[in-house]
């Protein structure tokens, strides 16, 4: 007799949806989750707790990644402790769903072929995947419900095929929102409404209970107070505990996966809260660290059978990882150039910009290339409310310190004359060699165990894309009357969009996962993070990643 | 925020962990890693023995330097609130004082201001706290022109940035004259005392 039917390890996104779905079929399962259980009592505005002391993260010094950059030709290893670039994305139950903004995008049918639909790309690994569009469907509808998504289904160049409206109307949206739909129709684009993982009602169903947006204007990196945004851990976890058949474990430091002679997973070994060593063992094993943790963590788990980690015998385990690229711009609205009615809305906080473009998903620019690119969205949105961090920003002056009154009046204009509006641009991070994670020979997490190395090149090819993206953006901001407009591409990961490392495909030489996400090497090991990307697309990855975990706990369910 | 940007995208000031805290971190630790890993190595101060005829500056209380140096920084005027106004004293205080705090952070800290204070005393023969305002924005032009300084004094005004822009539960922005001034509208709920990030540490 096992322990449990099913073991998860990981609390987030890839988690949740199985262990919800799972446990409402009445299986026994267990979520062990390395950080510790907020819950909605926890969470305020607080921008000391939210973004500026180490409290949903790991202290560096303690857990951290060693991350290997290009530098003049050679790959230079930095550990993050050293360099202070933090690639903990939110370590509690819930994972980093609870710090998202809930952008929510659908991949378009053409992800999941991209290799066949644009052709390869020297340098790229890309790939198509074993799935379409239309099987991961029923589980995007599925998530609108569950996890609840706040949208309208309207008519636009470039959706997705779809067939009911959202459950929940769109959030309430600023005033910005319609001039960027004018601005957008003078220019000849198609302005899009953006679904959010936001109720904007409550959620009073047999999916949960939940209360709506307060819209208190805090949102992105602040944990949600109300519950109205769709995190694993309100809309999914709880509700998989009240069931009666999920036990979600805080504090739960999974070291290994311990396999047997025949690769099959007999145990998993963690460190509880008081640093004791503990195993359990269950049918089913689920993995959904987050891509990053999910690699490391089965290229620690060596085994008889597994000399390079579990389910590496393919040598796959880690490679093509994914973040996503693009860059970011921003233009101001000077306050002296409207008039008071105007200066009214724009100043108003809490309602959501809500707007995206997506004309340029496939790029038919004959200045660009003869044929048809892949290319990707520009999100409009404000600029995330971190007050303190705004103001140090402000200190330099070029390289000179600033401080007394001249200080003191730079504060003043930037934080009372005008309000910036930024858009941010997502486009495929193309797979390649040269971003991968492996295990670091030398430095060690506090519980002894080796730590992930991350290689984080990029492809050219991504670079131009987001240039492409980025300049539209910037039309549009000169079309609202924005002034002193600027933006930047960079081959920089955002630690926060990452995918890959465990791809999935018909293949087991060239991928880790089947088509159902269960490793092609190991019978009761699945993995339900966004590692199971063998492409990214060119939107942010939770929507994909929690209907993902739908699909797999379906097939785990009917086994 | 949707994309968290690298630490030296200085332009991006929506990260997570914002840009010039990274900046001011990496500096911190490659100045330290330079200084043989010791804060002290970074701010020399004179052996006891040598200053056996003054009262030894390191041994002083640091706080009414502090103060005397964050007013300096950030001083009061008619319609601006000044480091007195917004608490900042009390709250690097309660900012040292915090557990969770780095050891290097609260160090540099303190030993920064003994090492200010050393340098009055050679340059002027007098404490900080006695200077004018011509003689003490002179001493802090000559230690920002070096790097430990420079990064010292940048530190020093990180905290007062806190003590103006975060929530008056933690002690600064007083009467919430900070967000008054900036015409900032905080987020809602705020934190109550037993909800602080120390509080939250212990879930």
């Amino acid at each position: 007799m096992k322990d449990f039917d099913i073991c998860i390890i990981g609390s987030g996104a890839g988690g949740g949806p199985v262990a919800l779905t799972l446990a409402e079929a009445g299986y026994s399962v267990v979520v062990l989750e390395k950080g510790p259980w907020f819950s909605e009592k926890d969470f305020y505005k607080d921008e000391l707790a939210c973004c500026r002391r180490s409290v949903y993260t790991p202290n560096l010094r303690d857990e951290q990644h060693v991350i290997e950059d290009l530098e003049d030709g050679r790959w230079n290893a930095t550990p993050t402790s050293e360099s202070g670039w933090d690639f903990w994305n939110g370590n509690c139950v819930g994972g980093s769903s609870n710090f998202m903004s809930g952008f929510f995008h659908r991949l378009k049918p053409v992800d999941f072929y991209q290799l066949s639909e644009f052709g390869p790309i020297e340098g790229a690994n890309r790939a198509d995947w074993p799935i379409s569009y239309d099987e991961l469907a029923p589980y995007y509808d599925r998530v609108e419900q569950v996890v609840g998504v706040s949208g309208k289904f309207e008519p636009h160049k470039n959706i997705e095929p779809r067939t009911a409206d959202f459950p929940y109307p769109p959030t309430r949206e600023h005033a910005v929102s319609g001039w960027i739909d004018k601005a957008c129709d003078e220019l000849g684009y198609h302005s899009l409404r953006v679904p959010r993982a936001i109720l904007s009602e409550p959620q009073n169903t047999q999916q949960g209970n939940r209360r709506s947006c307060e819209y208190s204007g805090y949102c992105g990196s602040y944990g949600c107070s109300s519950g109205a945004k769709g995190s694993s851990r309100a809309a999914l976890l709880d509700r998989a505990v009240s069931s009666g058949h999920c036990q979600v474990r805080p504090h739960s430091k999974v070291t290994r996966l311990i396999s047997n002679a025949k690769g099959k997973i007999t145990q998993v070994e963690y460190i509880d809260k008081n640093n004791r060593k503990q195993t359990l063992d269950a049918g089913i094993y689920v993995v959904a660290c987050q891509a990053i943790e999910t690699s490391r963590l089965l290229l620690h788990s060596t085994g008889p059978a597994f000399p390079d980690g579990l389910a590496n015998n393919s040598g796959q385990v880690g490679k093509n990882l994914l973040f996503s690229a693009g860059g970011s711009g921003s233009g101001d609205f000077n306050f002296d150039d409207f008039d008071a009615a105007q200066l009214k809305q724009l100043r108003q906080l809490g309602p959501f910009v809500n707007r995206a473009l997506d004309d340029w998903y496939t790029i038919n620019d004959k200045q660009l290339a003869g044929r048809p690119l892949k290319g990707g969205i520009v999100e409009f949105l404000f600029a995330h409310p971190n007050p303190t961090s705004r103001a140090n920003s402000l200190k330099w002056d070029d390289d000179k310190l600033l401080w007394g009154k001249p200080l003191k009046r730079k504060l003043e204009s930037w934080f009372t004359t005008d309000r910036s509006l930024r858009f941010e641009v997502f486009n495929d991070w193309l797979p390649t060699d040269n971003c991968f994670v492996s295990l670091d020979r030398k430095i060690k997490d506090r519980w002894s165990t080796p730590v992930a190395k991350v290689r984080i090149g990029y492809h050219p090819h991504d670079l131009k894309i987001a240039a492409y993206l980025a300049d539209k953006g910037e039309q549009v901001l000169k079309q609202l009357g924005a002034v002193r407009i600027d933006s930047s591409v960079s081959g920089s990961p955002p630690a926060n969009l990452v995918a890959g490392g465990c791809r999935f495909g018909n293949d087991p030489k060239t991928s880790v996962l089947d088509k159902n996400c269960r490793a092609h090497e190991v019978e009761n090991l699945y993995i339900t993070d966004g590692s199971f990307m063998p492409t990214g697309g060119s939107v942010p990855y939770t929507w994909t990643i929690y209907a993902n975990a739908f699909r797999v706990a379906d097939i785990i369910k009917n086994l | 925020m949707n994309r968290k940007p690298r630490p030296s995208e200085t332009s991006d000031t929506t990260a997570l962990f914002s840009s010039w805290q990274q900046q001011l971190l990496s500096r911190r630790r490659f100045l330290l890693a330079a200084a043989g890993g010791s804060v002290a190595a970074m701010f020399p101060l004179p052996s006891p023995s040598a200053t056996t005829n003054n009262k030894p500056a390191a041994a002083s209380d640091p706080w009414p330097v502090i103060a005397a140096v964050q007013q300096h920084l950030f001083p009061a005027e008619k319609d601006a609130p000044g480091a007195a106004e917004i608490n900042a004293p009390a709250y690097l205080q309660f900012v040292v004082s915090d557990r969770t705090l780095d050891a290097d952070e609260r160090e540099f800290i303190l030993q920064g201001t003994r090492w200010l204070q050393d340098i009055t005393e050679k340059k002027y023969k007098t404490a900080f706290i006695e200077l004018d305002y011509e003689k003490r924005e002179q001493v802090l032009r000559h230690i920002a022109s070096s790097s430990a300084g420079e990064n010292w004094l940048s530190t020093l005004l990180l905290y007062i940035f806190e003590a103006l822009l975060t929530d008056p539960v933690y002690g600064g922005n007083k009467n919430q004259a900070g967000w008054k001034w900036l015409q900032h509208t905080p987020g809602f709920p705020r934190p109550p005392a037993d909800k602080t990030f120390q509080h939250l540490l212990k879930i």
